[in-house]
């Protein structure tokens, strides 16, 4: 009964972001700002998520990061916590939520796909660590999803039908700089989730750095991240430049989080 | 000049690109290939200091020069680390001293191996485990003497290791069953306490058995342990234990024997006699002095980093950004 209604919770956010995202999407469409009711939705729906979670986490005794299903869960409701923070708090990147709820979409549909059955725990998630190293890795791809909404938006004004339908929105170098400045924020957390992950691998492993396959790509994300920046500050790149580089950091962190850990069969699997 | 060029932020993305190209060589390799990051970080760490001294933004951003003085002490302390670091592998039975000897061992050119004067003892171990046979919780307790001559006893396992003298000693998932001899040589000489350990259990558990040579001879014999009850039940939780109805069987040759405690069995060499069960447990080993100070450079490079961008990022509101 409770692992029915955790569920049956779960569905109703995820209607309710559906619902948000749609509205999101038409209203840039129709040139309305629907604004208000896009984040009362989001916000209910994040409630009714975090209740979902917390069902799950006292059933099981453990938090949402060993199966698939489980990071997906708190992985979707991380990114949405952050995004609606942004949402919230910057009301002129509001249109990115038609670019940021179809890449949430996505993540919803292969949340709905995957086995809501428990795994096991392995002994090595017993540690504080391994919350701060997931906790930090949550804020580093939130980030980089806020950048890439704004990155999207920055590239959809280039086409005929966005020029017209984006065409409230703030100029390409106001954006440029907004995307730069959650980038910046990416990186700190990415450093910060590199290095309490090695804290938690020096105890769970005997060694705080192997390259396994998810410490290698982690790594690439962030030597490709330090590069975007520095191209950013070396060669004063046109936004469009700029928003190409994001997305490529977003596809290479969002396959390290999420395609890594389950081709691997290394002991570092399904931790963020 | 030439200098400007070190310091240049076009060669630090060609630097960038190079340890990604590094990165992704090494990862690829089938081989160790240190060689292959060590030239991109040397060229980092030139760029970098080259930087820090040409450039003069560095004089009047702190943050940023506190960023990149820190980028330059992890890259020397990864380097000092791969050059002093020890890796290595034991296998201790129940009640048996750890003597300094490793079954693998990898180590930096310059590590100055002081294992051979640690000593410590397994005083046996206890695993649970969950439905499945799902590995849970270690707990061994171990003993060695402090300097001042009196016994120390501390329980280790999973996040906690046992540290002695830098040397960190982690418990592994490898552990199994060490039957025990008593080797009496034909030379006379005094009788020698012999461990056989058995592939790890349960991970070999159908292969519990291995050749073994007693201590100083030169004949090997092949030793079996034999036992039909369930250990680890996948049907419930459990704990790791010794098996309460076994047979050890020695074979030498075409000659076979089965053995309960306190049997011998002559052999060319010597007698072997039969002390009985125990568990053995394996043990990583690492070291690196460097450990406490890469934390404490990587910490303030992110935090310098932070700094840096609070500092750029205050000064104009989210919101409005120009």
């Amino acid at each position: 009964m409770t692992f029915e209604l955790e569920l049956q919770t779960l569905w109703a956010a995820l209607v309710l972001y559906v619902l948000a995202g749609v509205l999101a999407i038409v209203g840039v469409a129709l040139q309305h700002k629907p604004e208000r009711m896009v984040l009362v939705l989001l916000l209910f729906g994040l409630v009714l998520h975090t209740v979902s979670i917390v069902m799950r986490w006292d059933r099981l005794g453990h938090g949402p990061y060993i199966t698939m299903y489980e990071i997906l869960l708190s992985n979707v409701w991380s990114l949405l916590a952050i995004y609606v923070l942004a949402y919230w708090r910057i009301p002129a990147i509001r249109a990115t939520a038609a670019v940021v709820m179809p890449i949430l979409f996505v993540m919803m549909g292969w949340l709905l796909m995957a086995s809501p059955y428990e795994g096991h725990l392995p002994v090595t998630y017993h540690t504080i660590w391994l919350f701060i190293h997931i906790g930090f890795g949550k804020l580093f791809l939130g980030n980089v999803l806020v950048a890439v909404g704004i990155s999207g938006i920055i590239l959809l004004r280039k086409s005929p039908y966005g020029s017209v339908c984006l065409v409230r929105m703030p100029e390409d170098s106001r954006l440029d700089e907004l995307s730069f400045r959650f980038m910046a924020m990416g990186i700190i957390f990415e450093t910060l989730m590199l290095i309490v992950g090695a804290i938690w691998a020096q105890d769970a492993w005997g060694r705080y750095w192997a390259w396994d396959p998810l410490e290698t790509w982690s790594f690439l994300t962030w030597l490709c991240l330090a590069f975007a920046l520095h191209v950013r500050v070396t060669y004063k790149v046109s936004p469009q430049v700029g928003a190409l580089m994001v997305i490529a950091v977003f596809v290479l962190a969002f396959l390290t989080f999420f395609g890594v850990p389950f081709i691997s069969i290394s002991p570092h699997k399904g931790a963020v | 000049m030439i200098l400007k060029f070190l310091a240049s932020l076009k060669l630090t993305l060609v630097i960038l690109a190079a340890l990604g190209v590094a990165v992704l060589t090494a990862y690829l390799s089938e081989t160790p290939t240190t060689w292959a990051l060590a030239g991109p970080l040397a060229a980092f760490a030139v760029n970098l200091a080259a930087a820090v001294v040409t450039n003069p933004v560095f004089r009047h951003q702190t943050a940023l020069l506190v960023f990149h003085l820190a980028l330059i002490a992890i890259i020397l302390l990864i380097t000092v680390g791969r050059l002093t670091y020890l890796k290595g592998q034991l296998e201790l039975a129940e009640g048996e001293v750890f003597d300094g000897q490793l079954t693998q061992e990898e180590r930096g050119p310059w590590h100055l191996r002081q294992l051979d004067a640690l000593h410590f003892s397994n005083e046996g171990f206890s695993i649970d485990y969950a439905k499945g046979v799902r590995r849970g919780v270690t707990r061994n307790q171990i003993s060695w003497t402090a300097p001042g001559g009196e016994i120390q006893r501390v329980v280790i396992g999973d996040q906690t290791p046992f540290i002695l003298s830098g040397y960190r000693f982690y418990t592994s998932h490898n552990k199994g069953f060490a039957p025990t001899f008593i080797w009496y040589p034909r030379s006379g000489s005094s009788p020698v306490l012999g461990t056989v350990h058995l592939p790890a259990y349960p991970l070999h558990e159908h292969k519990q058995a291995i050749e073994w040579t007693p201590p100083g001879g030169k004949i090997p014999l092949w030793v079996m342990l034999q036992f039909d009850e369930l250990i680890l039940d996948p049907a419930k939780p459990s704990e790791f234990r010794l098996p309460t109805k076994y047979q050890i069987v020695v074979r030498v040759g075409d000659e076979r024997r089965e053995l309960k405690q306190g049997e011998a069995m002559r052999l060319t060499e010597g007698v072997l006699v039969y002390n009985g069960l125990r568990s053995w447990m394996g043990y990583t080993v690492f070291y690196d002095f460097t450990l406490p100070w890469l934390l404490a450079a990587c910490t303030l490079a992110v935090l310098s980093l932070a700094w840096h961008f609070c500092c750029k990022f205050l000064n104009k509101p989210w919101d409005k950004p120009t």
